[in-house]
């Protein structure tokens, strides 16, 4: 069996290993695997979505432009959540270990695992673009505090307006006991 | 009664470790500790802050201290064990609500999912039965027999500083928005919760400086940003040269002037910081069109309220300011701009804190003879249902096309669509000013309507993204009708929201902006007299050299 047809194939049981091991990652992840509805769980169905899409556009030989989009879906999330670079990156090259867990399982595509060199490479590269998304979404989040701080906002703190001036001999109020 | 569920909702199904990363905790939610780390906690409050307010008369905040939560040393008073439960057991006395909530809960889950703090993380202890568990579980071993005898089997737990950290850490990821409240069906409230646990940690010097610097400048010169008069008077003169410049209206508001009709009090971010500007632009424009008889305060010049996130104490101190002012100016009525948790405040605690203000007139339009019923006892109406009132008795007249530019959508704030059930009359007076606009996913409007995620005084920088994860399932549902129906203005009524779902919006749909209801109204409105620029683009937000 040819290498592109098998994934087609197994898209299902592939799809839902990886989704599932990437839903993992949150402490408590019931929900997010359960939920469907895309509005109520946007986690789960972002992340499902987003890696569905990458499966196909792999499996496709799509140009990267193309998996922008399926990728920043899942990374846009990952990149304000408590990870790691490494951590947020890590579901994209997970799906080498899950398309090899399946293959191994399966006496038929067992003789598949040797020919995975050139998806491994695919795979790879999604994960650099990946690494990229991460990097431009912090770079947004700097952006943000700045732009706070630019549009005056910050003056809800450290302002030098003239109340500042109350501060001074501030250590002479007396304290209620 | 037993814990049923919150185990079993906390534990992670996880068969195994990520094998790249190792991450995936499997332990109980009691034996993980909380860890502090830079954007996911905001900064402790200033020790002169709250020296300053401790010194204050009505409100207490002790044990001022430079401490850092990412410390071993919290530098807690020495007998703080001894505050925290004797702070619980007035507490319980004094709020009755607050009794039923420890002990009503039945761990149905209902909650569980509806907190965006929770969808945004996947963190068990941002469900909202959990986060109040961290206090029930206190409440059971010092209060319940129980609790007293069985301890842990029976769900409760001693009060440690290991349960003071994770008490700092999630009463300020909650944003009091009471999403999950909705849900509940036994009605617990539990912003009131996080409410009691902020209270707690108040009283042994444990509070974030976002919430205690705008609240000792409230206190002191009236409003968050710290403005005197003349600076106050002086931005709002600056936005009426900005109108003129724009529209060829003359505006000259009068400020602190006795004997007007009606005192006008909206969030100081509004005459201060953008986008609030251009809806305070659109009030402006509005009262010169109606020729409204109506003051500002440069005292009473602050609609938020941020004690509602710090003390209930000082929450009343500061709702008090505004009725203060009334009383002195002698007005009829108050109205007030669009603030969020300000009429949370107004509607569900001014009467039984403050009120009722007998010293007011039941208030009643000027313009069009409505009686606003509904404010009968607070004395003070909201802008949306004033403008709502003068659109439906023909008052006033628009121009859509001005607003050509916007293809809008609407966010209920949490504060005025589930503290005081304005639902109708934004929508309303949408259909009125703009040609299009769209309403987001059933789920998330309305009652259910998602919050921007920076609420209760967490919209400070350093938290940057922890306000991002917690604002996704608002932005997620704006996402869609970007998608679909190329929405580019996210419409609302709260100055919390115009400052942090603009950078919400950056972050996750950079083609929208976000504007205050009463932009899109000054835009559109045709006023006698008006001689409007040529080319206003972008309405009242183009810049004109």
């Amino acid at each position: 069996m040819q290498l592109i047809e098998a994934l087609k194939k197994k898209r299902k049981e592939i799809l839902s290993t990886w989704v599932d091991r990437t839903l993992d990652s949150y402490t408590s992840s019931g929900f997010f695997k359960r939920s469907t509805d895309r509005f109520a769980n946007p986690v789960g169905a972002n992340i499902r979505e987003g890696l569905s899409k990458l499966y196909d556009l792999l499996l496709g030989k799509a140009d990267q432009k193309e998996m922008m989009e399926p990728l920043d879906k899942v990374l846009r999330i990952r990149a304000v959540q408590e990870f790691t670079p490494a951590q947020a990156v890590a579901p994209i090259l997970e799906l080498k270990w899950v398309v090899k867990q399946v293959f191994s399982a399966d006496k038929e595509l067992r003789p598949l695992l040797t020919e995975l060199d050139s998806f491994d490479c695919d795979v790879d590269r999604a994960a650099l673009a990946a690494f990229d998304i991460y990097t431009v979404c912090r770079e947004q989040l700097y952006k943000n505090r700045v732009s706070e701080l630019k549009s005056g906002r910050y003056i809800l703190t450290d302002s030098g307006c003239a109340s500042t001036l109350n501060r001074q001999g501030q250590e002479s109020i007396p304290k209620l006991q | 009664m037993a814990v049923v569920k919150v185990d079993k909702l906390a534990r992670s199904v996880a068969e195994g470790p990520s094998l790249m990363t190792g991450s995936n905790p499997t332990k109980d939610w009691m034996d993980v500790p909380v860890v502090f780390k830079p954007g996911n906690y905001a900064y402790t409050t200033k020790p002169e802050k709250l020296e300053y307010l401790d010194s204050q008369q009505g409100v207490s905040f002790p044990n001022a201290r430079v401490w850092n939560p990412e410390d071993e040393d919290w530098k807690l008073p020495e007998n703080w064990k001894e505050i925290i439960i004797n702070g619980l057991a007035d507490r319980l006395d004094k709020f009755r609500s607050l009794k039923i909530f420890m002990d009503c809960c039945v761990r149905c889950g209902a909650c569980a999912d509806k907190c965006h703090f929770f969808l945004g993380t996947g963190d068990p202890k941002n469900m909202p039965v959990l986060r109040a568990e961290l206090l029930r579980s206190v409440y059971r071993q010092e209060f319940t027999l129980a609790g007293k005898l069985l301890g842990k089997m029976a769900g409760g737990r001693e009060m440690t500083t290991a349960v003071i950290k994770e008490w700092f850490m999630y009463a300020y990821q909650c944003t009091e928005c009471r999403r999950c409240s909705v849900f509940c069906p036994y009605g617990i409230d539990t912003a009131e919760i996080t409410m009691m646990l902020r209270e707690l940690l108040h009283s042994v010097g444990c509070g974030i400086n976002w919430a205690m610097e705008p609240v000792a400048n409230s206190n002191r010169t009236g409003n968050h940003m710290g403005l005197t008069p003349q600076a106050f008077k002086g931005n709002v003169d600056f936005l009426c040269e900005d109108i003129e410049n724009l529209t060829g209206i003359h505006i000259e508001p009068s400020f602190n002037r006795k004997g007007a009709e009606i005192l006008f009090i909206t969030p100081s971010a509004d005459v201060f910081a953008e986008p609030g500007l251009f809806t305070c632009m659109g009030y402006l424009l509005l009262f010169e069109a109606i020729g409204l008889d109506y003051t500002w305060s440069t005292y009473a010049s602050e609609g938020g309220n941020f004690g509602l996130f710090t003390s209930n104490q000082m929450m009343k101190k500061l709702n008090a300011k505004m009725y203060a002012e009334a009383k002195r100016l002698g007005v009829k009525w108050i109205l007030g701009g669009e603030c969020g948790h300000m009429w949370r405040v107004v509607h569900q605690y001014m009467d039984t804190m403050n009120g009722p203000a007998d010293f007011l007139e039941v208030p009643k339009s000027p313009i069009t003879g409505t009686v606003f019923d509904n404010a009968a006892s607070t004395k003070m109406v909201h802008i949306s249902e004033f403008t709502a009132d003068l659109i439906k008795q023909g008052k006033i007249k628009f121009d859509k096309s001005r607003n050509s530019h916007v293809k809008a959508t609407w966010h209920d704030s949490c504060n005025t669509a589930r503290a005081m059930g304005l639902l109708e009359e934004p929508r309303y007076i949408l259909d009125h000013v703009v040609d299009n606009w769209v309403e987001m996913p059933e789920n998330t409007i309305r009652e259910k309507t998602f919050c921007c995620g920076s609420g209760t005084a967490l919209n400070t920088d350093e938290i940057m993204e922890l306000r991002m994860r917690a604002g996704l399932p608002r932005a997620n549902a704006v996402r869609y009708v970007a998608d679909k129906h190329a929405v580019n203005m996210l419409a609302c009524v709260c100055a919390i929201d115009r400052a942090t779902l603009t950078t919400l919006m950056n972050y996750w749909n950079p083609d929208v902006q976000v504007c205050g209801l009463s932009e899109l109204v000054g835009n559109a409105l045709i006023i006698d007299g008006e001689k409007r620029a040529e080319n206003l683009d972008e309405g009242l937000r183009t810049m004109v050299f």
